[in-house]
C-alpha cells in the first residue's frame, strides 16, 4: 500500500510538467501572414546611400531599391535619434510620447536632466544599520519616459511573434510581452551611458580645450621581484554605485563606487601580460583586445549579493609605458542586475546563442576615448569592429529565430556613429568640401574612406538578409535621420548672452546655469538640450520674468534674431534655417512639456556641447575641431533619412511615423487613434 | 590524499559512463539514488531512531502550541524556545549518519563533476594553462620553466611570467584529442592532460598539492617534491542537466536535490525516519 503513494509526487510532477508544456505550446504567438523584417541603420543618408549605389558600391541596396522603392525618409524635429525613433515606435510626434531631445530641463531647478529616464520623484526610505542604509520602503522607479503605445505591442495583441533588437529609447524596457532587447541608453555598471577606464602611468595628452570623458587611473609600474624591470600594476574597476552606503537620492562621488581588484603582471621580456580579475585570468600581447571577462561587485558582504557585469580590456601600450584600456562595465548579459529585456529571459537566451555576453551597453562604440584622444583612429577602428562583430552576430540569431509571420526590428548603430567620429577624414557627402577643422593629415590618409566601407557592410547584410528570409517577407530598410558635416559650433548661450536675452551675474561674460551663475531676474531665455530653447516664463521656471502673455512676441522677436544669426567668418552663411515654435508643432497629450523653441540649424551648424549642458563661453560661435565631426542636429529637412522597401512604395514623402502605420497596416491592423501617420503604400 | 584519488578514480572509472558521457542523465539519476538510499540505511543503522520520532513530536508539538496560543506570549515564548532546543536535539541526532556520508557522498559527487562538469575545449578556440611554482621547493624560477607542446596544439602568445612564481601559456587548439602537454623546471617534469574536440568526455582541469586535490581526482597529484605547485587549465563548463547551472555547481545542486528527494520517497519503504 505504501508504494504507490511513495511514487504519487513523482506522477504528480509529471503530469503538472505536461500541462505547462501544453500550455506553453497553445500560447506560443503565430500568424499565418508574410512577416516584417525591419533593418533600422541609425544616420543612413540618402544622398550618401545613392552615390554608392550610383557607383555599384551598394548593388544589394540598389536591387532593393529597382525591386521595391527608395525615398527620403522625412525625420522628427529635432532629428535627434531618440526622438526619431520613438516616432517610429510609438507612431506619435515628441507632443505624444514625450521625447523631445536628450536633455530637457527641468524648471523649477533650471538643471538638466535626462530626457529618456528623468530621477525617481521619491528616492525611498532607509534605516542606516552598521554603517549599511538599509531600504525599508521602496522609491519609485526609474522608468521610460517615453508615452504611447509601441507598435509591437498591437502586433503582439494580434497574435503576431514579434522580436525587437536594441531600438534606442527602449530602457528601461517597457513592459511588454513582446520580445525586446533595450538599446541607445541602456546604461552600463556605473549607471551612466558608458565610462570607460584608462590605466596608466603618465597622465594621458588630452585634445586642447576638452575635459575628460573617461576614467583616468595612474597607476605605479611595481618592480615586485627586483629585476630592474617594473613587472605589476595594481588597479581598480569602478562599477555599480554603493548604493548600500549611499543615503536615498545621494549621488555618488568618485569613492561611492563598488569596485573589484585588477592585477596585470607584466613579463620582464616578452610584450605579453597576465591580467587577474576576480577568478578570471587573460593573457594579452600588446595592441590585443581581450575577449569579454567577467566581474562581479558584491554589494553586500561574503557574495550576500553579487552584481555581474563584464569588461573587455585593451593593452595599448606594455612597455616602455603602460596603458591598459578597461571597457565601460557592461551589464551581465546573462544575468543583469537590471531588467534589460522582455521578458527577462530574453537577453540570457540571446547570450546563450551568441555564446556568451554581448555588447549591452546602448552606445557601445567607444567614441568618448577618441574624443578624449587615449584612443587613435586605429584604437577606435579596432573597437569599431569588435561591437560590428557583435551585431553582425546577432543579427544571425535574429535571422536564425525569424519564421514566416514573425515581425522582427533590428537595429545597427554604426554608420551613425562613425559618421559623427570620421566625418573629419574625409567627407562622404560632398566632394569639393575643404577639409574639416578637425583634419589630421596623417590619420585622413588612412581613414578617409571608413565611411563608405561601413555603408558597404550594412549593404552586404542586407544581402545576407534578403538571400534568407522567407521570399513573401516584407524587408524595410530605414534610417531616422541623414548626415551633414559639423564644421562650426554655435554657443547658443553665449549667443543669447550677447543679445541680451540672457545675464550672468556679477557682470561676468562666462559661466554656467548648473553652478548658479545666471541672472535670472534678468534672463528672458536661455538653451538647454541639443536644439531647445526655453522662455524663461513667469509661474512656469522657478525664477521667470516674461509674462505669459509676453511669451508669443519674445519668441517671435527671438526666432527673427536667430534667423538673421550669420557666420562671422562667412557672413553670406545664415546659421540658423528654420525656428519652430513648440506650440504649433507638436501635437498630444505631452505637448505641454514641449520647448518653447526648436532650433533647426543649417548644414555644417550645430549646438556646441557647452551650451547643450548651460554652459555659457565666451565666443558665440567658432570652428568645431572635436573629433565628433559630423552631425545631424539640425534642421529636419537637411538631413532626411532613408527608407527602402523589396515592397513598391507610393510616395508622399513619407515620414517616420508612417512607417508606423505602414508595419500595422501590413497585418491588416488599423493604427491607434493617437497615431498619426499613413502607411506609405497599400498592403 | 594520492592514494584514495586513485582508488576512487580506478572503480569510478569502471562505473560511471556505461552509455558513454554524451549521456549523463543515467549516472546523474543512479548515483544520487544510490546516495539517498545509502544515507537511508547508514540513518537506519546508526542513528537514533527512537530520538529523532521524539524530538520530531516535540518540535510539532511545540510549534502547535505557538499556533493556537499566538496571543498569549507567556506560553508563545517558552515554547518557542523549546521548539529550538528540539531542533538542536534533532541535527544532534542526524550528526552521526551525516559524519559517516560525507565520505562516500563526497567521493560520489567529485566523480561525477570530474565526468560530467566539463567539456572539452573547442578546437580553433585558445586555452590559458597557468603553472604556479611551489616556494617551498625552491631552486627554480619561473624563468626556468619550459612548455613541450604536443602537435595539435601551439603557442598563440609569448608566455607571461609573473614575480609571483606564475606561468601562464596561451594555447591555440588546432586539432582534437587528449594532449598531453609536458612542463620542465629544472629537472623536473610534470604534464597536463588538454582534452580538445571530440566526444564528451572526462576533463582534467586541475593538477595540484593542496587538499584542492581531492575535489579534481582526474589526474595524479605531484608529487611533494616537485616544484610545481599546481598547474591549471581554464575550463568549459558543461550542463549536465537542463534548468540547473553549468558546471560543478549544477552537479552539485542537482545531486543533492535528487538524493534528497530519493531519501524523502523511499522513507518509508526503507522503515526510516527522517
Amino acid at each position: 500500500m505504501r508504494r504507490p503513494s511513495s511514487f504519487a509526487p513523482i506522477l504528480a510532477l509529471a503530469a503538472l510538467g505536461a500541462s505547462a508544456l501544453a500550455l506553453s505550446c497553445s500560447q506560443e504567438h503565430h500568424v499565418d501572414h508574410a512577416g516584417i523584417f525591419i533593418l533600422g541603420v541609425d544616420g543612413m543618408d540618402p544622398v550618401i546611400l545613392q552615390r554608392l549605389m550610383d557607383q555599384g558600391k551598394a548593388p544589394n541596396f540598389k536591387k532593393l531599391a529597382a525591386d521595391g522603392g527608395f525615398e527620403n525618409l522625412g525625420t522628427s524635429n529635432p532629428p535627434q535619434s531618440p526622438v526619431a525613433w520613438s516616432n517610429f515606435v510609438t507612431g506619435m510626434d515628441p507632443g505624444g510620447h514625450g521625447i523631445y531631445d536628450f536633455v530637457h530641463r527641468d524648471p523649477k531647478t533650471y538643471l538638466p536632466i535626462s530626457s529618456a529616464t528623468p530621477p525617481p520623484g521619491d528616492p525611498g526610505t532607509s534605516v542606516k544599520v552598521g554603517g549599511y542604509y538599509l531600504p525599508i520602503i521602496a522609491g519609485d522607479d526609474i522608468l521610460n519616459n517615453r508615452s504611447g503605445t509601441p507598435w509591437w505591442d498591437v502586433l503582439y495583441g494580434a497574435g503576431v511573434d514579434v522580436e525587437v533588437y536594441r531600438v534606442p529609447g527602449n530602457y528601461p524596457v517597457t513592459a511588454s510581452e513582446a520580445k525586446t532587447l533595450s538599446g541607445m541608453g541602456t546604461v552600463d555598471m556605473r549607471g551612466g551611458y558608458g565610462v570607460y577606464t584608462w590605466i596608466t602611468d603618465k597622465p594621458p595628452v588630452t585634445l586642447p580645450g576638452h575635459e575628460l570623458k573617461g576614467d583616468v587611473q595612474l597607476v605605479t609600474v611595481e618592480d615586485f621581484d627586483l629585476d630592474g624591470k617594473g613587472d605589476t600594476v595594481k588597479a581598480l574597476i569602478k562599477g555599480a554605485p554603493d548604493l548600500f552606503h549611499l543615503p536615498p537620492g545621494e549621488a555618488p562621488h568618485d569613492s561611492d563606487y563598488l569596485t573589484v581588484p585588477l592585477t596585470v603582471s607584466i613579463d620582464p621580456d616578452a610584450p605579453t601580460a597576465l591580467l587577474t580579475v576576480g577568478d578570471e585570468k587573460v593573457l594579452l600581447r600588446e595592441g590585443e583586445w581581450s575577449d569579454w571577462v567577467k566581474v562581479s561587485f558584491d554589494a553586500l558582504p561574503h557574495g550576500a549579493m553579487a552584481l555581474g557585469g563584464a569588461v573587455r580590456f585593451y593593452a595599448k601600450e606594455l612597455r616602455p609605458g603602460f596603458k591598459l584600456y578597461v571597457s565601460p562595465v557592461n551589464l551581465d548579459a546573462e544575468d543583469s542586475p537590471q531588467p534589460i529585456s522582455t521578458p527577462d529571459d530574453f537577453a540570457p537566451d540571446l547570450a546563450e546563442a551568441l555564446g556568451g555576453q554581448f555588447y549591452s551597453q546602448g552606445m557601445p562604440e567607444e567614441t568618448n576615448a577618441l574624443k578624449d584622444g587615449t584612443f587613435d583612429d586605429d584604437d577606435y577602428v579596432k573597437q569599431v569592429a569588435l561591437v560590428q562583430h557583435d551585431a553582425e552576430s546577432m543579427l544571425g540569431v535574429a535571422l536564425a529565430r525569424f519564421q514566416r509571420g514573425d515581425a522582427t526590428f533590428f537595429y545597427l548603430s554604426d554608420v551613425d556613429l562613425q559618421c559623427h567620429m570620421l566625418w573629419r577624414h574625409g567627407d562622404p557627402k560632398y566632394a569639393d568640401a575643404p577639409h574639416h577643422p578637425a583634419w589630421e593629415e596623417g590619420a585622413a590618409a588612412k581613414h578617409a574612406m571608413d565611411i563608405e566601407g561601413y555603408y558597404e557592410n550594412v549593404d552586404r547584410l542586407v544581402g545576407n538578409l534578403r538571400a534568407r528570409l522567407p521570399e513573401d517577407t516584407l524587408l524595410l530598410v530605414m534610417s531616422d535621420h541623414g548626415f551633414q558635416p559639423y564644421t562650426r559650433e554655435v554657443h547658443l548661450n553665449s549667443w543669447l548672452r550677447d543679445h541680451g536675452y540672457l545675464t550672468l551675474k556679477d557682470g561676468k561674460r562666462t559661466g554656467k546655469i548648473v553652478l548658479g551663475d545666471v541672472d535670472w531676474s534678468k534672463t528672458q531665455a536661455y538653451a538647454l538640450g541639443f536644439n531647445a530653447l526655453y522662455i524663461n516664463e513667469q509661474g512656469r521656471e522657478a525664477q521667470g520674468i516674461v509674462p505669459k502673455a509676453d511669451v508669443p512676441a519674445l519668441e517671435d522677436k527671438l526666432s527673427a534674431d536667430l534667423l538673421g544669426f550669420t557666420d562671422p567668418a562667412a557672413p553670406d552663411k545664415h546659421v540658423v534655417l528654420r525656428m519652430f515654435k513648440g506650440a504649433e508643432i507638436y501635437h498630444g497629450a505631452r505637448a505641454g512639456d514641449a520647448p518653447d523653441l526648436v532650433v533647426g540649424y543649417d548644414k555644417g551648424f550645430g549646438h556646441s556641447d557647452a551650451s547643450t549642458l548651460g554652459e555659457i563661453v565666451e565666443p558665440e560661435i567658432e570652428d568645431n575641431t572635436s573629433r565628433w565631426s559630423g552631425n545631424h542636429l539640425m534642421a529636419p529637412e537637411v538631413v532626411p533619412g532613408v527608407l527602402l522597401s523589396n515592397h513598391k512604395l507610393g510616395g508622399g514623402d513619407p515620414n517616420l511615423t508612417d512607417v508606423t502605420a505602414t508595419v500595422l497596416a501590413w497585418y491588416g491592423l488599423a493604427p491607434l487613434p493617437e497615431m498619426i501617420g499613413k502607411p506609405v503604400f497599400t498592403p | 590524499m594520492g592514494l584514495f584519488n586513485r582508488i576512487c578514480t580506478a572503480i569510478f572509472d569502471v562505473l560511471l559512463a556505461p552509455f558513454g558521457h554524451g549521456r549523463p542523465w543515467f549516472d546523474l539519476v543512479l548515483w544520487p539514488l544510490v546516495g539517498g538510499i545509502l544515507a537511508l540505511l547508514v540513518i537506519k543503522a546508526v542513528s537514533n531512531q527512537a530520538g529523532i520520532t521524539r524530538a520530531k513530536n516535540f518540535i510539532q508539538v511545540h510549534l502547535l502550541e505557538v499556533v493556537l496560543f499566538r496571543d498569549d506570549l507567556r506560553t508563545v515564548l517558552p515554547a518557542t524556545v523549546k521548539s529550538l532546543g528540539y531542533n538542536v536535539l534533532y541535527l544532534g541526532y542526524n550528526i552521526v549518519p551525516m559524519v559517516i556520508m560525507f565520505v562516500p557522498m563526497t567521493a560520489i559527487l567529485v566523480q561525477l563533476v570530474s565526468n560530467y562538469a566539463y567539456a572539452p575545449l573547442p578546437v580553433g578556440s585558445t586555452a590559458l594553462v597557468v603553472a604556479k611554482l611551489d616556494a617551498d621547493v625552491g631552486g627554480v624560477t619561473p624563468a626556468d620553466v619550459k612548455l613541450d607542446l604536443p602537435e595539435g596544439v601551439s603557442l598563440d602568445a609569448p608566455p607571461v611570467r609573473t614575480p609571483d612564481g606564475e606561468v601562464a601559456w596561451r594555447l591555440r587548439l588546432d586539432a582534437p584529442g587528449d594532449h598531453v602537454l609536458t612542463l620542465h623546471a629544472g629537472a623536473a617534469t610534470e604534464t597536463k592532460t588538454l582534452a580538445v574536440g571530440g566526444e564528451p568526455r572526462k576533463v582534467s582541469v586541475l593538477r595540484t598539492k593542496s587538499w584542492e586535490a581531492l575535489l579534481y581526482p582526474a589526474e595524479a597529484v605531484p608529487s611533494a617534491e616537485s616544484p610545481f605547485e599546481e598547474i591549471s587549465i581554464q575550463a568549459r563548463k558543461d550542463q549536465a542537466m537542463p534548468f540547473f547551472p553549468d558546471g560543478e555547481s549544477g552537479i552539485l545542486g542537482w545531486f543533492f536535490g535528487v538524493s534528497l528527494l530519493a531519501g524523502f520517497l523511499l522513507k518509508d519503504l526503507f522503515g526510516v525516519t527522517l
